[in-house]
């Protein structure tokens, strides 16, 4: 790696102004498991690494029917959490998809979103949820809504001096919910990630439908289309399959050197009614 | 999970899954692997690469980098006393004739593809070195390159070397094909595409070279090759025994670390600077520039009569040789001998060459060009069983070669072939056919056989020499110059030592791989190791024993040929023993050696004319039959191999065990190669220079491999074994693409089996 | 900068620049070779250490950061000299070729059966699914967790 300053602040009003001083010339180092192969591979040579690893920002804490998470909870936790297990079960579904189990050691919540990869879980679980960011600055702080905090590939709202200090999901343990996925080989990254929670009133309707996709585009996509398609109907094998294709008209993925476009879309199409498939069946027991 | 059906005829450790010496050193990460060291004073070395697959080297200044704090030397071209590297044929000092192989060690005035070296240099730390390395100033003038045989050999195509793009041809002709085609009774085209793949070792290239205080140049590496010595040598322009290679336990191979890596650079550094020095290449690093597979266009055309006979074949071979031929020639030349499979083909025609390109070079890796072929001749022989209604095991039983056959080339085969049984075994192994698991869910198995060469080209006059020698207290020393690259090779020499003279295991000790102290044995390589080591080892332990027992027959009273040598102990038909260390102070008495160096020669033969000629081109062959059970999912193309079987015909297993763990890495890495990997280019430019994009098998990715261990007893060997390095890469892949037509009724014609080429085949992106 | 950490159950202190990584600080201050460089971007698993009892690629942390934390190699598995019995089952089941994957293979698989003590092969191998190999093609991998886990049962 190039050289570079580190400093490692003990609170957030420290790191903050660290920030603020350094802007675009520091990068900030959470879990570390995409920020360092990126400084090993000289893609990114910042003058200064803020660690962030000391800041208090690892709670899970459940309220008033809302979760709160803070950035620094490693993708283990979302795993193995009790409390997110009971009231946001899709967010363990998700994390257990993510890298290898070294990745999930270290890799955390606050780290996966800021580092925005279009094919990644997390951006993708938050835009379904429709969670809200809790973004600081040295400035003061702010809130973002996950469907509006990725701009493109690799790029968030995110300001040179901000960090994202947390989300805040709804807690949805009544919903279905369900993760798919397809990639190449065990453990890589997704071609196609697909997020569905279902809701239904006590006519067995869907009365709530969060549906985002990953890797189909150059940032989590937020599956409108199959929402509206859902909402107030009978959750049937017909309708779970029109919606789904609802969604899957709506994307244009790109094609790459590994996968074309044309198959990522096929691909989003299967994996969406089979998330919604699997989201019923749970929302019904 | 092994069949192994064993004649012991009384053998004692041979044959036995004995614990390997070095696994228990690796266990515990006792191992020094060549990163694995560190001298005072070392310094840290590092090449600088061209980003540009074909551009002229308009400008290169190293002043200032020479002048960037900690740096020793920054070297280019000029600098090297001999910038040619010949590749002839690895560790070989028989004059084979001009392969056209060389390459520079560091680029002159053009580079021919991206990663090509263009300079070196070293430095106290490697982060000094590397912000050296950023200010080497370089200029480029980008040239139009060819990135693709076809493009290479068009009317036009500039040339990636002086004269044309055609690097090397090989053809056979035998019988009438175009009388045979009229014949047959159904006659199946395809054409087949392999990709370019890499050896993908989990350790890097890496070295550390320093002059000793005798002034030999001593270079401690992971290779496959201690013979490289000499090629360093002339590089640096001092006299081959002022070199010295110490060849590490390699952390992996595969052919990958078959020619010059590092050393030459070492040797350098080392020479002008006169201190230690070190070079680890990156994954990203290697993954850019290390030499790769040949990907292949295959064009098969197969002809077979009512009765599934194959009578006819003609078969166009086209290979990549990328900017440097390396072994490039000899690669297409395993393709051209092996092309119609291990079955008869009374008429076969083989056209095959290989074209300079400016993609990044191609040379040796398991498997050497005969398991590119596999592909195509067993999608030939399915698609021929389809047509005709016949299953896949009888056709290949019906078709496969046997004793007495000859090859298309004209070799006549001698061993015994065992294909019917290898392809019936492994059939059987795959065990009740699994019902699919859901609705879009299908299953269907496949069968593919092959044959691998093993023991070097005969008109190579291969060789390979050991020695052995007694301690006073009848502790054994085998001296073998073969580099174990982890399949257990040194621990062969020492059951095959053990089995001859009767000393326990753990009696023997083991130098491998140092050409400076040890024997010199070749490469490790070619399947070659176990069948000329094994036999050097084999035939000096003879001459030893013979040695000791004329000795010991003095002392006993009998016949020398009524002794036996078991447990450290000479041993009388009688039951008298005669423990080791007194035998061995009597031969010290009677001054006679208690040690012994053997040489083995391969037998040799002169070299043959394919097209015209008939004679011997290998040694002998392997064969083997590997059975696929897959899963695919309908709606995704989604392939899951689901049960998975590898039958070999070994000759003899000297460790069991070990030789299972050769079938099923083997089969592993064929499933790699028939599944995933895959190194994209565009435009000569690698996509695929990390571990997240160049992919290989996980265990999540493959099932359990059943391998299943025949031996025949027949086989060229040690005990008469065979070669298994590398004949279990080659049928995985079209045992998944059978199973896929099986499943599906999709034939799958390029490699990798992606799940988007599964489901354009079944149809689902139209 | 120092970097403070508890190694192989000893607290150490030592001097390490801002950019080295853990992998670094063992291998090139420590002379520790329990740990491999592969691949600088935590796909192979041959850097694998435990940190605080969890598998963690050592190329990816910096050491500077390690604020104390245990870091478990694969010596500090040894018990009185000897080795321990995953180890001795690797050996006797032929799951060691080259030997490259093995230290990583080995932590990680010991991480594992704490949390999941009594599982099948197909566990195994999702487990070890970030532990790459390219000798053995993991089948004598899993026979030896497997006939461990028997043992240990």
């Amino acid at each position: 790696m190039h050289p570079f300053e580190y400093a490692a602040p003990e609170t957030l009003d420290d790191a903050l102004s660290l920030l603020r001083e350094h802007g675009d010339e520091a990068k900030v180092l959470s879990g570390g498991q995409s920020l360092i192969p990126i400084l090993h591979y000289r893609l990114a040579r910042p003058r200064v690494v803020i660690d962030i690893n000391a800041l208090p920002l690892g709670d899970i804490a459940v309220r008033d029917g809302r979760i709160g998470i803070g950035a620094l909870v490693r993708y283990h936790r979302l795993e193995e959490s009790a409390e997110l297990a009971r009231h946001c079960p899709v967010l363990a579904e998700a994390a257990r998809l993510i890298g290898n189990v070294r990745v999930r050691t270290l890799g955390t919540l606050g780290g996966s979103l800021a580092h925005a990869d279009p094919a990644a879980e997390l951006p993708a679980v938050m835009t379904a949820l429709d969670a809200r960011l809790g973004v600081a600055s040295a400035s003061g702080r702010r809130t973002v809504a996950a469907r509006d905090f990725f701009t493109g590939p690799l790029t968030t709202v995110l300001a040179a001096d901000e960090v994202v200090t947390g989300v805040e999901v709804p807690a949805m343990s009544a919903h279905g919910w369900a993760v798919e996925e397809l990639s190449r080989r065990a453990g890589d990254f997704a071609i196609v990630a697909v997020v569905a929670l279902i809701g239904l009133d006590r006519r067995g309707h869907v009365d709530d439908a969060r549906v985002a996709f990953g890797g189909v585009g150059d940032r989590p996509v937020h599956a409108g289309a199959a929402e509206d398609a859902l909402r107030g109907r009978e959750p049937t094998a017909e309708v779970l399959a029109r919606a789904a294709q609802a969604a899957r008209d709506t994307l244009a993925p790109p094609t790459d050197a590994f996968v074309s476009g044309a198959y990522r879309r096929h691909v989003a199409g299967v994996l969406c009614r089979r998330a919604l498939t699997r989201a019923v069946e749970r929302a019904r027991r | 999970m092994t069949d192994a059906v064993a004649t012991r005829e009384g053998l004692r450790v041979v044959g036995q899954p004995i614990v390997r010496h070095d696994a228990r050193d690796k266990v515990a990460a006792a191992t020094a692997y060549a990163a694995d060291w560190a001298m005072p004073g070392m310094l840290h070395g590092v090449v600088l690469r061209s980003p540009y697959p074909s551009a002229r080297i308009v400008r290169l200044d190293t002043a200032k980098a020479e002048a960037m704090p900690g740096v020793a030397v920054v070297l280019t071209a000029k600098d090297v006393p001999r910038n040619t590297l010949s590749t002839d044929v690895p560790g070989q000092t028989t004059a084979v004739g001009p392969l056209r192989a060389t390459l520079h060690v560091l680029a002159e005035e053009r580079v021919r593809h991206q990663g090509e070296p263009v300079a070196l240099l070293a430095a106290e730390t490697l982060e000094q070195a590397h912000a050296a390395l950023e200010a080497i100033e370089v200029e480029y003038d980008e040239m139009r390159g060819v990135f693709s045989p076809d493009e290479a050999l068009a009317s036009g195509a500039p040339a990636v070397h002086g004269s044309g793009n055609l690097l090397a041809q090989w053809r056979i002709a035998r019988g009438d094909v175009a009388a045979a085609f009229r014949d047959a009774a159904v006659v199946v085209e395809g054409e087949y595409a392999t990709q370019m793949v890499d050896a993908a070792y989990l350790e890097p290239e890496s070295g550390v070279a320093w002059i000793d205080s005798d002034g030999v140049i001593t270079i401690r590496l992971s290779t496959q090759v201690i013979e490289h010595f000499r090629d360093v040598a002339e590089v640096l322009q001092v006299p081959q025994n002022r070199v010295r290679v110490i060849g590490t336990y390699l952390g992996g191979g595969f052919g990958g670390k078959e020619d010059v890596t590092v050393e030459a650079y070492l040797g350098l550094l080392a020479l002008k600077t006169g201190r230690p020095v070190k070079m680890v290449w990156t994954r990203h690093e290697s993954l850019l520039s290390r030499a790769k597979r040949h990907p292949y266009r295959l064009r098969y055309r197969t002809g077979a009569n009512a009765r599934g006979e194959i009578i006819a074949q003609q078969i166009e071979l086209l290979a990549d040789a990328g900017a440097y031929a390396y072994l490039s020639a000899l690669v297409l030349l395993y393709s051209t001998v092996t092309a119609a499979g291990p079955y008869r083909s009374p008429a076969v025609e083989v056209n095959a060459r290989v074209a300079y390109t400016n993609n990044p070079p191609t040379s040796a890796m398991r498997g050497f060009g005969a398991m590119q072929t596999v592909f195509a001749y067993e999608s030939q022989m399915d698609r021929v069983a389809r047509a005709l209604g016949i299953d896949p095991v009888t056709i290949r039983r019906l078709n496969a070669l046997r004793r007495g056959d000859m090859l298309p080339v004209g070799q006549v085969i001698e061993t015994h072939v065992a294909i019917p049984e290898l392809a019936e075994r492994a059939w059987a192994a795959l065990g009740p056919p699994a019902t699919p698991r859901s609705a879009q869910l299908r299953v269907g198995r496949g069968l593919a056989c092959n044959l691998q060469p093993y023991g070097r080209i005969v008109w190579l006059h291969d060789w390979a020499s050991a020695w052995l020698g007694f301690e006073m207290d009848g502790s054994l020393v085998v001296r073998c110059g073969c580099p174990d690259v982890g399949g257990g090779q040194a621990s062969s020499l020492c059951q095959i030592a053990a089995e001859v003279l009767g000393v326990s295991l753990a009696r023997i000790s083991v130098h491998v791989s140092d050409s400076a102290l040890t024997p010199l044995a070749g490469t490790t390589t070619a399947s070659r190791q176990l069948y000329m080591s094994g036999n050097a080892v084999l035939k000096t332990a003879h001459e030893l024993r013979a040695q000791l027992l004329g000795v010991a027959a003095t002392i006993l009273g009998v016949d020398a040929d009524t002794l036996d040598m078991n447990d450290d102990h000479v041993v009388t038909a009688d039951g008298r023993t005669l423990p080791m260390s007194r035998l061995l102070s009597e031969c010290a008495r009677a001054s006679v050696p208690r040690s012994h160096l053997g040489v083995y020669h391969a037998p040799a033969g002169e070299p043959v004319d394919l097209a015209r000629g008939s004679g011997k081109v290998f040694p002998d062959y392997t064969f083997g039959a590997h059975a696929a059970e897959v899963e695919v999912d309908i709606e995704t193309g989604v392939v899951r191999v689901l049960r998975f079987a590898a039958a070999h015909d070994v000759g003899r297993a000297i460790n069991p065990q070990s030789v299972e763990g050769q079938i099923q890495g083997g089969a592993v890495q064929g499933l790699g190669y028939g599944l995933m990997e895959e190194v994209v280019l565009e435009h000569g430019i690698n996509l695929t220079t990390s571990f997240a994009t160049y992919l290989i098998p996980t265990a999540a990715d493959v099932p359990d491999v059943r391998a299943v261990v025949v031996e025949s007893g027949e086989g060229l060997g040690p005990f008469n074994a065979r070669g298994i390095g590398e004949p279990p890469i080659g049928p995985p892949a079209a045992a998944i693409a059978n199973a896929i037509e099986h499943a599906t009724g999709v034939r799958i014609t390029r490699l990798p089996i992606t799940a988007e080429r599964v489901a354009r085949g079944l149809g689902l992106l139209d | 900068m120092i970097a403070r950490l508890v190694l192989n159950g000893r607290p150490r202190e030592v001097d390490v620049r801002p950019n080295q990584t853990l992998l670094e600080l063992l291998r090139d201050t420590l002379g520790i070779f329990d740990v491999k460089e592969g691949c600088d971007e935590g796909v192979c698993g041959v850097c694998t250490v435990l940190l605080d009892g969890r598998p963690a690629s050592s190329c990816l942390v910096l050491a500077a950061g390690l604020r104390g934390r245990a870091v478990l190699t694969l010596r500090g598995l040894e018990r009185d000299g000897g080795l321990h019995p995953l180890q001795e089952a690797f050996i006797r089941h032929g799951a060691v070729q080259c030997g490259f994957c093995t230290p990583g293979m080995l932590l990680t698989t010991l991480a594992f059966l704490e949390r999941e003590p009594h599982p099948d092969r197909e566990a195994i191998r999702a487990a070890l699914e970030g532990n790459l190999c390219r000798c053995t093609g993991y089948t004598k991998i899993v026979d030896a967790v497997e006939a461990y886990v028997r043992a240990h049962d």
